[in-house]
């Protein structure tokens, strides 16, 4: 327990360094804009003297340091400025867009997880039978789809043709009311608030999503637990369990006990990718989400509200990371920093 | 007697119709980047028919909304997605590997190779804290969309990958008698790293780097697909894809389908090699 509370603290320690670099980044993203956002925002018609008073008072004449530091007062206190495109401030906007990307997201790692391990000990202990073929076509298919893709192909067989999936038109149905605001996750709140209808309907607007997610994801999960499971399988210590006639199941959890450290940094991984990966998925299924935002951000060059997103995410990503190495730890305790 | 690495993999490779399929795959692309928009049968920027005619004798694939033949644009598509993802690994696979070498071989040393391997792994965290395809669109988004800042955005968001492989399998092989050996020996450290470890851990980042291309095939589809990626009317997979995706809800399904699975084939085939390569150049895995 001490050694983990020093790793924990030494890991933990590191996030303070990675949060800065992290918007520092953002901040060299923003000077690296083509153009002085005083003519923007002073508008077209602004005379030499008033976009002079924008630059002053946007603090472009201070120093570049000085600037970097103003820049980390405003975020720390949530100010993102206003975007050009909604005309709210940009932690509004994603106040209300991050529940719809996380609910996604969610939604596709746990299922991916729920599938993928159990099927990966399955066919690494049944090596070179059909559903091992099988499985590995699936897996090698998996990796190579375009996600948008595989949406528009479900959306074209699920909705258009067979007429089982709703409309993509987002979170919820066309006539359907949000559920009163909790956490922001439609679902969620549906099912806090017992409004069946909306939960329903929020759920069948979530399968076609996370279906497309899963069919195109899960395989990493399934393919990590497979291979280490295989690796863990061939060791000595497994040959030892064996030897000493213990059962087979046995044998497989002391496997899987071993294989765990891989694959929670594979559903760390996942996590990460499909913070910033969802995106296409929410763009084919107008989902409203995060990364529908980015995309509609830098399509309209609206740069205030996409460096908050890649802070944003960027920020949940250092804390998924953080996470994933204390776990690592606590399966692996051989690991130092 | 020594066996030629080129005939050695050749006697591996007849024995997997996988891997003959995906090579044969990546060489029928190779040839498209060369030749492609030469033997597509029509204009692959200029509208040759009328729009959205279904599959035909004459238009193998149909063509899209604005009467552009969707065979002709997929023969000629590897030539930009190819050369984007081909030089943007290289890249990332150059610099991953040898930071990840330095990384892994000093992960335990004395003083300041150990602060250098920790500052090493602490950069990737800082770029893998950024979700690829949000930072991606980021970069492509400032710099304004073009085939250079995609190859550029690639191969920096792929570096972290390859460190990481690399990192990871060097860790296993520090602790090996044989680096012991090899620096007892008298080499100096850096070349046993780079002499010694390093070909024992190239196998994991090398099989990821055929998987990477195709990745990297899917990024820049992607990005394209959203309109941040190459300017259209290039005949690219994913600005197809888009110009497609309307069509394909109301039933013209031929408009999205061809392009996708051209692209699905393509990224497959790169995976394909990659898998079997993985198990060849580990040979506890030959069964």
């Amino acid at each position: 327990m001490r050694r983990f509370l020093i790793f924990a603290a030494k890991r933990s320690a590191f996030v303070i360094p990675q949060l800065l670099a992290v918007s520092l980044i953002v901040f060299t993203l923003i000077r690296l804009l083509p153009g002085d956002p005083s003519f923007m925002l002073a508008g077209p018609y602004a005379s030499p003297d008033r976009i002079a008073e924008v630059h002053r008072s946007l603090g472009l004449n201070k120093p570049i340091v000085e600037q970097y530091l103003q820049y980390l007062r405003r975020i720390s206190v949530g100010d993102f400025g206003t975007s050009w495109r909604t005309s709210q401030p940009v932690l509004t906007d994603i106040e209300q867009r991050l529940p719809a990307t996380l609910e996604l997201v969610v939604g596709a790692v746990v299922l991916s997880v729920l599938i993928g391990v159990p099927l990966g000990v399955a066919v690494a202990n049944n090596r070179g039978g059909t559903v091992d073929r099988l499985v590995f076509t699936y897996g090698m298919l998996a990796g190579s789809l375009p996600d948008f893709w595989i949406g528009l192909v479900l959306i074209l067989i699920f909705f258009y043709a067979l007429g089982w999936a709703p409309a993509p038109v987002g979170q919820l149905g066309m006539a359907v009311s949000p559920p009163d605001h909790i956490t922001g996750a439609y679902l969620l709140d549906a099912l806090l608030t017992r409004d069946w209808r909306s939960f329903v309907s929020a759920l069948s607007q979530l399968v076609l999503p996370v279906a497309t997610l899963v069919l195109v994801y899960m395989p990493l999960v399934l393919k990590t637990t497979r291979s280490t499971m295989e690796e863990m399988l061939d060791s000595n210590f497994v040959l030892q369990a064996r030897a000493s006639g213990l059962s087979r199941r046995t044998q497989l959890r002391y496997a899987l006990r071993n294989a765990l450290p891989s694959i929670v940094t594979i559903v760390g991984i996942l996590f990460w990718f499909l913070l910033g990966g969802a995106v296409l998925v929410e763009t084919i299924f107008a989902w409203g989400g995060l990364g529908q935002y980015a995309v509609e951000s830098v399509v309209n060059s609206d740069y205030a509200s996409l460096q908050a997103v890649v802070l944003v995410i960027a920020v949940f990503t250092t804390f998924v990371f953080l996470i994933v190495d204390l776990l690592y730890f606590v399966l692996d305790p051989r690991i130092t920093i | 007697m020594r066996v030629s690495f080129a005939s050695d993999l050749w006697q591996f490779a007849r024995g997997r119709p996988g891997m003959l399929i995906g090579l044969c795959i990546i060489l029928v692309n190779f040839a498209l980047a060369l030749v492609g928009p030469l033997v597509a049968p029509y204009a692959t920027e200029a509208p040759s028919s009328a729009s959205l005619l279904s599959p035909s004798v004459h238009h193998l694939f149909g063509t899209d909304v604005s009467g552009l033949d969707i065979f002709s644009r997929v023969l000629a598509a590897p030539r930009i997605d190819l050369t984007i993802a081909l030089i943007s690994t290289t890249i990332a696979f150059a610099f991953g590997v040898a930071l990840g070498v330095v990384s892994g071989f000093f992960a335990q040393a004395q003083r300041g190779g150990r602060l250098v391997s920790s500052l090493i792994l602490r950069l990737a965290d800082i770029v893998q804290a950024f979700p690829v395809f949000v930072f991606a669109l980021a970069l492509v988004g400032i710099s304004g969309p073009s085939v250079r800042t995609v190859i550029v955005a690639l191969a920096f968001l792929n570096t972290p990958f390859f460190l990481r492989l690399t990192r990871g399998a060097v860790l296993q092989i520090r602790s090996r008698t044989f680096v012991e050996a090899a620096l007892c020996s008298g080499n100096s450290e850096l070349r046993a790293a780079f002499i010694h470890v390093m070909p024992n851990a190239i196998a994991p980042p090398l099989v990821h780097f055929s998987t990477t291309i195709g990745f990297s095939i899917l990024l820049t589809a992607g990005l394209s697909f959203v309109g941040a990626g190459v300017p259209p009317p290039t005949p690219e997979l994913g600005l197809m894809i888009q110009v497609g995706a309307q069509n394909m809800i109301t039933g013209q399904w031929w408009t999205a389908l061809f392009p996708g699975v051209a692209l699905a084939t393509t990224v497959l085939s790169f995976s394909l090699f990659g898998d079997n390569l993985r198990v060849y150049l580990d040979p506890t895995n030959r069964r």
